[in-house]
């Protein structure tokens, strides 16, 4: 019994690691409506601004944490201003496109300057310990626990009681009317940026000491688990954040209890996923709230493609088709490879994504549920490779559409959070259900690529056959965007009460496009399963979603030529850097940061 | 000729090897440019550290090679391309080295999904992947152009489990492990050894690399009542584990597995790690001339600094490419062949290396027990804990 009141503490103690982030996440959320993807990354810089305050400046710990606190707060002003004010008048989806950017600069620039190795980030507090059940606590929980509840406290009182606070909300709840009443709207932004960065900086510096740990990969889990948090307590609600990243926490602890150590990341997704089926507004929004999402589709702005005439698309295929009969190098072709596979990838997200609108960010996931059908059937039933393939696209459009229909009534935002959970789960549940796939040990000796007997292992063929299938999913993808159902899968995006007041049934039609695009990443899953031979749970990962997303966005929402415009420019940059080495992906970062900010509606337009 | 070639081939746009590419190479190889290995890792990504620390053991093994006179007068070098460990850019890095005359042989890449979807690549194009950290035991059936000097788990974690049951007694142990085909391949192998040695493993538990809290996995170890904590971890989680264990007042002996073994492992445990049995391949006071060099040469080199396993599985695998190369001259195949002649190569991890033909692993890595004492690694003194 004793051990449940451990399980508990355990739980609320790493509850309050993740509140430090979650009320970041909330604050800036409340504000602009904005999943500040970024925020993992301010934690991280703030980490290693306090390891230098620390180990090389030696500052006391009050000083420390105020330097910390000042140079993060500076980070995150330089990012609202150069980063997300340019973007304010453009759609909604480009300052979260930026944030993903300015993550990837962040991190890079962390990584480069401080060298990727971990460090040790002493503690600067006395080495006490108190007693609690049948473990102890130390002066840092307490630390942690008192910064977390008090900052939430402070701006919960600085946003109810005083005229800055006031402007906050009122910015908030409509941008335009608080402008028009006189608030300065760009001054509520930087307030808010540099408190949230401040916060994000100091709990960086507190997880490093509390761990004694500081390394440039805790980014991107910090920003995972803050979402959950925050989402949980209802987004853009700082209280809110405080109390779902204690459910949060005691959720995992419990599920450790009781299943243990490799389910514990599941229940935290699950948990996520069962607080937005419910209550999608998390699980202390008050009945009054204003919908979390403008009503109409201004989340992705319509704008004008570009016309690209048939006789220019007809030329480009045909000379990507002849490409490998020239002298070009197998390396140009295998790169070109995996430009088509994302393409597939990118085609079913933009159908997803751009043309209904539901922006999923747990896209691997059927490249992944493609894969394992494929490589499985391939291997243990014989099934001849092409016709597992298929079956590989058929088991993630019924699999990938049956667990997305929970959130079929989310919008926005919560639909990308859903579907990220959703990617961790598929990916947790390939890990753990060993009798099927193996577990962390993987597949390997999947058979290469064949069609009717033949082996495709050359890279021209496999080339051939990868350009061939996303040539054809790309003219019925455009086939259908041209006929009623792509009028109607637009309308859902456009106007959903409108459109449900013209009788089309919303869920019936997201199904739909679930079902196609489904197929097509799986397919994209299968054919990589069989080209590299060996997959495991990591092969397919959450960065795999994020590109997936930024290629879509870049290419244009919707925007059937652009996905695959767009998937040979994010395969095509970081191989085109490779002479630069470790600054690769920082120059990555930066393109994709120009793009957004001048081209958001992406290169070719959306439809 | 050659000036030309190499322009094309940085521009990766036109190269027009496939036809010439016999031709070429013995071209190249008449000139004075080095013998160039290729290199698939990590440089950026979340295991970009591992890529760090392979350079830094690279570099030291090719200034030692160059200092006793190159390959036959020949430079070696290598040319690092960053895999970020993500197998969509591994399988082009292969297609790049494969259709590159003058790579001759390729290491790489760190993690299995990496490595072992470039293997077809590697097999078909007729070029050697060495995988010198890839311990997944069907990476070397990916064909025989796939060889690793890897230790294997089946040889390492019996001396681990010899370790904590025989030496030190221990009877009830609780496993926590890696959740990555690396960790859970480990946690077989020691539980079947710890098995037969005659312990009883109380609880196993699998976390995944991102995992930083694990004070409800230790309460969950602390209700099994182990008599002792086995990590299969690498050095950053190790500390955690270590670190946490002591917080939630567990007081049981904890050992490790020779990943942890890195100077790291003490900055980041502090004193949480004191008294931690490590099993290693090698430990600073041991008298071999090898290992010597390699601890001395690595703190000449770069300011003082311990060398940790991962700087230590480089350095011996930049050793072995040379060995193979002096045989194998620069021809693919012949490298290819002469990874089963080279004998007794010095090495760090082995004392001397020679792989077995079939499986194409070596066998009989080192061992030394050591245990963390004053914040250092020493020899164990047989002095229970």
């Amino acid at each position: 019994m004793s051990s449940w009141l451990d399980y508990t503490i355990n739980g609320l103690i790493v509850g309050n690691v993740y509140a430090l982030v979650a009320v970041g996440l909330a604050l800036i959320f409340g504000v602009s409506r904005l999943i500040n993807f970024a925020q993992g990354s301010i934690y991280l810089v703030g980490a290693y601004i306090g390891w230098v305050a620390v180990v090389q400046l030696h500052t006391p710990l009050p000083l420390t944490i105020i330097f910390v606190a000042v140079v993060a707060a500076l980070v995150g002003l330089i990012i609202e201003r150069f980063g997300l004010r340019p973007l304010q008048n453009s759609v909604r989806i480009a300052p979260l496109l930026a944030t993903i950017g300015i993550s990837f600069v962040l991190d890079q620039l962390v990584m480069l300057t401080f060298s990727p190795n971990p460090r040790a980030l002493p503690s600067q507090l006395p080495d006490v310990r108190f007693e609690v059940g049948g473990g102890t606590i130390g002066p840092l929980d307490l630390l942690i626990a008192g910064v977390g509840i008090s900052s939430a406290l402070l701006l919960f009182v600085f946003l109810r009681y005083t005229k800055l606070g006031w402007a906050v909300r009122a910015a908030s709840q409509d941008r335009d009317a608080a402008m028009q009443m006189g608030v300065d709207v760009n001054r509520v932004n930087q307030t808010v940026f540099g408190l949230a960065a401040a916060l994000g900086g100091v709990s960086g510096l507190l997880v490093g000491m509390y761990y004694n740990q500081i390394d440039t990969a805790m980014s991107l889990q910090a920003t995972l688990k803050g979402v959950v948090a925050e989402v949980v307590g209802g987004a853009g609600n700082v209280p809110g954040a405080v109390i779902g990243s204690m459910l949060l926490g005691l959720v995992e602890s419990y599920g450790v209890a009781v299943f243990g150590t490799s389910y514990r990341n599941l229940f935290a997704f699950l948990l996520l996923i069962v607080v937005l089926v419910l209550r999608p507004n998390g699980l202390f929004a008050s009945a009054r709230q204003a919908p979390p999402e403008p009503l109409t589709g201004t989340f992705i702005a319509p704008s004008r493609p570009v016309r690209i005439p048939r006789w220019a698309l007809v030329v480009a295929v045909a000379l990507f088709a002849v490409l490998p009969l020239l002298p070009v190098s197998f390396y140009v072709l295998q790169t070109l490879i995996n430009a088509w596979l994302l393409g597939m990838l990118a085609l079913s997200l933009t159908l997803v994504a751009g043309t209904i609108g539901q922006v999923s960010l747990g896209h691997a996931a059927l490249l992944a549920i493609g894969a394992y059908t494929s490589a499985l059937l391939s291997l243990t039933l014989n099934v001849p490779v092409g016709l597992a393939i298929v079956a590989g696209g058929l088991m993630s459009a019924a699999l990938g559409t049956i667990l997305i229909s929970p959130s079929f009534r989310l919008r926005g935002h919560y639909v990308s959070i859903a579907t990220l959970a959703i990617g961790e789960i598929v990916s947790l549940v390939i890990l753990n259900w060993e009798s099927v796939t193996r577990g962390p040990i993987g597949i390997s000796g999947i058979p290469p690529l064949s069609l009717f007997g033949y082996d495709l292992v050359d890279p021209r063929t496999v080339y051939w056959f990868a350009f061939a299938v996303m040539v054809v999913l790309a003219l019925v993808q455009g086939r259908l965007l041209g006929s009623h159902l792509g009028r109607s899968f637009r309308a859902i995006r456009d106007d959903d009460i409108a459109a449900r007041a013209y009788g089309l049934s919303l869920n019936r039609y997201k199904s739909l496009a679930f079902i196609f695009g489904g197929f097509a990443a799986g397919v994209s899953g299968g054919i990589a399963a069989h080209l590299y031979s060996y997959i495991n749970h990591e092969t397919f990962n959450t960065q795999q979603s994020i590109l997936a997303l930024t290629v879509v966005i870049l290419g244009g929402l919707g925007n059937v030529v652009g996905a695959i415009v767009g998937a040979v420019a994010l395969v095509g940059i970081p191989e085109m850097f490779r002479i630069a080495a470790e600054y690769r992906i920082l120059i990555y970062g930066i393109v994709l940061l120009l793009l957004v900010r001048f081209r958001p509606q992406g290169l070719l337009g959306t439809i | 000729m050659s000036n030309i070639n190499r322009r094309t081939l940085v521009k990766g746009s036109l190269a027009a090897m496939m036809a010439g590419a016999a031709f070429s190479r013995t071209a190249f190889a008449a000139d004075a440019d080095p013998i160039l290995l290729g290199v698939s890792g990590p440089l950026t990504g979340p295991n970009a550290q591992y890529g760090t620390q392979w350079k830094q053991g690279f570099d030291l093994a090719l200034d030692e090679i160059m200092a006793a006179g190159g390959i036959n007068g020949r430079k070696l070098a290598y040319t690092f391309e960053d895999s970020q460990s993500d197998p969509r850019q591994s399988v082009a890095i292969a297609q790049k080295f494969v259709s590159d005359p003058r790579i001759v042989l390729e290491l790489g890449d760190f993690s299995s999904p990496a490595s072992m979807a470039a293997s077809p690549i590697y097999q078909r194009g007729g070029l050697v992947q060495f995988g010198f950290t890839n311990s997944h035991p069907d990476f070397t059936k990916g064909g025989d152009f796939m060889w690793s000097t890897s230790v294997s788990q089946a040889d390492e974690q019996p001396l681990l489990a010899r370790y904590a049951v025989k030496r030190l007694g221990l009877k009830k142990l609780a496993v926590l492990h890696l959740n990555t085909d690396w960790g859970r391949t480990s946690r077989d192998y020691f539980n079947n050894a710890a098995k037969e040695y005659g312990a009883e493993i109380v609880v196993t538990e699998g976390y995944i690399p991102e995992e930083r809290d694990f004070r409800s996995t230790l309460v969950r170890v602390r209700d099994a009542n182990p008599d002792g904590l086995v990590l299969i971890s690498y050095y950053s989680d190790g500390a955690l584990i270590a670190r946490q264990a002591r917080q939630v007042g567990l007081k049981q002996v904890i050992c490790a597995a020779s990943s942890v073994y890195s100077p790291k492992f003490l900055e980041l445990g502090g004193d949480a790690v004191e008294d931690v049995h490590v099993g290693t391949r090698y430990f600073p006071e041991d008298p071999r001339p090898e290992v010597q060099n390699f601890i001395g040469g690595f703190k000449k080199k770069y300011n003082g600094v311990e060398p940790d396993a991962f700087n230590a599985y480089a350095y011996d695998a930049m050793n072995m490419a040379a060995a193979v190369v002096k045989i194998g001259g620069t021809d693919r195949k012949a490298i290819r062949d002469a990874f089963a002649k080279v004998k007794d190569v010095p090495s760090v991890i082995f004392g001397t290396a020679t792989f077995d033909v079939a499986t194409r692993r070596v066998k009989g890595a080192m061992n030394a027990e050591l245990v963390v004492r004053k914040g250092q690694f020493t020899v164990w003194d047989g002095k229970p804990t």
